[in-house]
């Protein structure tokens, strides 16, 4: 086995996923197998409603190019009329989930992963300043969300992001969403096809140019190719656990936005939508929408009402752009690999909590497992503080069950580390700095980022042009609270070497604000934790901004209007 | 031979005199707190270390936040500043934070933070009445008077104005007490047929209690022997200033003050801003957002208890 990191990922294994085949699943009813009795009933997001959500919010584009177009207003009359051109053309999430579903069923039926099927879609997200200006102050200080109200750039240091003027990811050096150039407008247009995506973006920005919108910055943004697609630019997949949203498609039995697998006889099916995938209320990332309850993992609680009546279904977006400093990263883990007498690619995964393919080392501790990793019913399927017990599946035909090895409690951290960057963000069953696990339930966001730039890892004798490049994340992500959601996870976990738990920063997005703003994680070994340093900062902010992207509706009544 | 031969005193502080019978009286005390078996699920234990030998396999610190999430998340979730209003008021500070705030003219000037208990001032109170009127007027104000403390002569009164509505020395909040502390950690080894902590009940609303409970019910299933790492107490594990300003907009300067306890292990801190810098504390923005209370400080506030697991021997 390779254990040299650049070499495992020259020669990355392209994940198989489980090769189900010839498997019928509705695009319009649901599955009656998957009802649980005495469950509480879920919304039901009907046509009209699905009509008026934008889809990258609710399921999610996930298209293999997208492209991001950070504008500023000229004129709020003659933006208004763009906005009114712009609305057909946005993606409700009734289309996205149209397409979503007959993709998976086309790709089940022909056991294919890529049966044909191609779209363009387009989302538009609005600054507290563009909303002041399109709608009035009134309306853009009725947002309740004070984080949202002070944009990106206020909070970029309560963020950890460098306060020095002079560092590259201070604010002020941004390519968007500093002080002096925060983008009001965000459009984002995603396609199955980069011609398609460059025909749409180039429509949209001649509209826009002659509605005295400036285009401040734009990025275009590319799943990785090859091997290394789904997978960042550090080489890991990404993109594996996402939260279940609830809800109903439809009234006919067990039509959910989120399909269920989990058997109702399973202790935990009132939790977990597929194994280790956790249902949450979709409040959390819908304003107006029954909420996740505070204490509890199944229960709801009321919707919250501090916004304006017409934000309602819409969802607060944050978008950073991250750039990667792979050379960076891959010198730390060989320095480490060296200090510690450890593989590379041993050190590498335990900085993420996931092999390179996307197995997760709580269940494969030893090496990294593809199959596993192509495996969606147990590929997230972990606990971390005590022995995970098999998962009751209904019956899925064409899946043989879940018999990779199961994941053996880990409570101090020395399978996959406390500072491990999937164990950070997502402690899962493990009690945390605000309790019990139904709080981090309150904390999950919707991500819906994409890689940028040329990748690095797997090329072999890179040259120096490729390695100046740029490259990195475009992070967005969906929640109904800045403040309670993005800015908590990174604030309070990824950036601290306590919180949740003892052990170190998240070394891939965790930042230390203060000077001389190095990192350390207590790397564990039999003979106890080492404390390394992470001198380097491989991850800078270099742009993005904080959005609300509405309900279509209220993109020509309020908006537009 | 019992892995401790006698409980400490909280950060080890040494407010009476070396040899004072104070100390085993606070041994006695704190034994008094802890069964000398307290058996849990899957083949663990709850044991008092002065009753028997240990050998450790880890320690463990647990953490949570110092202001109480009952305000922040479960009553106030969509009214942060009607939480933060509300933490001001002591009998709501349940995390086993206290703290108190001085104004001047509207603005705060002054945050102390407390974790310290009112079991330790009664102890000592008991043996030592001057030196705990020295101590208040050392942390609070010259102008304590012994009958402020001692009402009629009598015994410590832990609710004494000093500690009140005029200052703040220890906890008053009636469940944060250390023997409080101590029965939620030996009483949360028993988790029932719990396999894992979704299969526990929710609990309480507080972070401080189902971290407890969570974090030392998973040790016991192990099968681990479990008890409180010494000095066994409460404290500041830290603060975390990222994103602080003054009003300049630079990053603020180290303002904290610690008054008993150690950094990392912090009994008493207070948090000023020195007069030469010409600005007060409530002119500093956490976020861009103006400090006006003591809660939205003791948000970035992580309280601890650390634990010890291993194998009980005898």
């Amino acid at each position: 086995m390779k254990t040299d990191f650049v070499a495992v990922l020259q020669d990355l294994a392209e994940v198989r996923e489980v090769p189900l085949k010839g498997i019928k699943i509705s695009s319009t009813g649901g599955e009656p197998g998957a009802e649980m009795a005495d469950a509480e009933a879920e919304p039901v997001y009907g046509p009209r409603v699905r009509d008026d959500i934008q889809g990258n919010i609710i399921p999610g584009f996930n298209k293999d190019h997208q492209h991001f177009l950070f504008f500023k207003l000229g004129s709020a009359k003659a933006a208004r009329v763009w906005l009114r051109w712009l609305t057909p053309r946005i993606s409700s999430m009734d289309e996205v989930l149209a397409f979503v579903r007959a993709h998976r069923s086309l790709r089940l039926k022909l056991g294919v992963r890529e049966p044909g099927l191609k779209a363009t879609w387009v989302n538009v997200a609005f600054s507290y300043e563009a909303i002041a200006k399109l709608a009035g102050r009134d309306q853009a200080d009725a947002f309740d969300e004070r984080s949202f109200r002070q944009g990106l750039a206020e909070r970029s240091a309560h963020l950890g992001d460098p306060e020095d003027p002079n560092a590259p990811g201070h604010r002020a050096n941004w390519v968007v969403g500093g002080p002096e150039n925060e983008a009001e407008i965000l459009v984002i247009v995603a396609s199955d096809d980069s011609d398609d995506l460059a025909e749409m973006v180039d429509v949209i920005t001649q509209e826009a140019t002659q509605a005295r919108m400036e285009l401040v910055f734009e990025q275009l943004g590319r799943t990785l190719p090859g091997s290394l697609r789904g997978h960042e630019h550090f080489g890991f997949k990404d993109g594996i656990s996402q939260p279940g949203i609830r809800g109903r498609v439809s009234s006919a039995p067990g039509d959910f936005i989120t399909p269920r697998y989990v058997n109702a006889a399973d202790p935990h099916a009132g939790i977990f939508a597929k194994p280790g995938q956790m249902l949450v209320w979709p409040g959390q990332f819908l304003l107006g929408e029954r909420r996740q309850n505070t204490e509890s993992m199944t229960a709801s609680a009321p919707a919250a009402s501090n916004f304006p009546k017409w934000a309602r279904r819409g969802s607060y977006v944050v978008c950073r752009r991250l750039l990667q400093d792979v050379p960076a990263f891959l010198q730390f883990v060989a320095d480490a690999a060296a200090t510690l007498g450890l593989p590379e690619v041993r050190v590498a995964s335990m900085l993420v909590g996931r092999w390179p393919s996307g197995a997760p080392l709580m269940r494969v501790p030893d090496a990294d497992d593809p199959v596993l990793a192509g495996d969606e019913f147990a590929n997230n399927h972990f606990l971390f503080d005590d022995d995970t017990r098999p998962s009751g599946l209904r019956p899925i035909p064409g899946y043989a069950g879940d018999s990779h090895p199961a994941a053996r409690a880990d409570v101090l951290g020395a399978v996959c580390p406390h500072f491990a960057h999937i164990r950070k963000v997502n402690p899962r069953d493990v009690a945390t700095d605000l309790g019990k696990p139904a709080d981090g339930l309150l904390r999950m966001i919707l991500r819906r980022g994409i890689p940028f730039g040329s990748p690095l890892a797997g090329v072999k004798k890179p040259s120096r042009k490729l390695v100046a490049q740029e490259r990195g994340l475009v992070f967005l992500c969906y929640g109904s609270s800045i403040e309670d959601q993005f800015e908590f996870l990174t604030r309070r976990w990824a950036n601290s070497t306590i919180q949740p738990n003892l052990g170190g920063h998240d070394p891939i997005i965790g930042q230390e604000g203060r000077e001389p703003r190095a990192r350390v994680v207590d790397f564990p070994t039999p003979a106890g934790p080492v404390r390394l340093h992470l001198k380097r900062e491989w991850v800078t902010v270099t742009g993005g901004g904080y959005f609300f992207a509405p309900p279509i509706s209220a993109i020509t009544d309020v908006l537009g209007s | 031979m019992p892995f401790i031969t006698r409980f400490d005193t909280p950060g080890s502080l040494r407010d009476a005199p070396e040899g004072s019978p104070f100390y085993g009286r606070w041994h006695r005390y704190v034994a008094g707190l802890i069964a000398r078996i307290t058996p849990g699920s899957g083949g663990g234990e709850f044991f008092d270390p002065s009753e028997s030998d240990f050998t450790a396999a880890a320690t463990r610190t647990l953490v949570w936040m110092g202001f109480p999430r009952d305000l922040m998340v479960t009553r106030h979730r969509d009214d942060r500043d009607r939480a933060f209003a509300d933490g001001e008021d002591r009998s709501l500070q349940e995390e086993y934070l206290e703290w108190r705030v001085t104004k001047k003219r509207g603005k705060v000037t002054k945050v102390v933070f407390v974790t310290e208990t009112p079991d330790y001032w009664i102890e000592l109170a008991a043996e030592h009445p001057d030196r705990v009127l020295q101590l208040y007027r050392e942390l609070v104000s010259p102008a304590v008077a012994r009958g402020d403390l001692f009402p009629s002569g009598g015994p410590y009164d832990p609710f004494n104005q000093w500690n009140t509505t005029k200052g703040i020395v220890h906890y008053v909040q009636r469940i944060n007490t250390l023997s409080a502390a101590v029965g939620l950690a030996q009483g949360s080894v028993n988790t029932g047929s719990a396999r894992d902590n979704f299969d526990i009940p929710p609990g309480d609303q507080t972070s401080a209690d189902p971290r407890v409970q969570l974090d030392i019910g998973t040790l016991s299933r192990k099968g681990l022997s479990l008890t409180l790492a010494e000095p066994v107490g409460l404290y500041i594990a830290g603060w975390d200033e990222t994103g602080w300003a003054k009003p300049d907009g630079s990053p603020v300067g180290n303002y904290w003050t610690i008054r008993r306890g150690a950094p990392g292990a912090t009994l008493r801190v207070e948090y000023a801003v020195p007069s030469g810098e010409g600005f007060v504390v409530g002119d500093i923005r956490i976020g861009g957002r103006p400090i006006r209370t003591g809660g939205e400080i003791a948000e970035h506030l992580t309280v601890m208890i650390r634990g010890a697991a291993g194998s009980r021997r005898g």
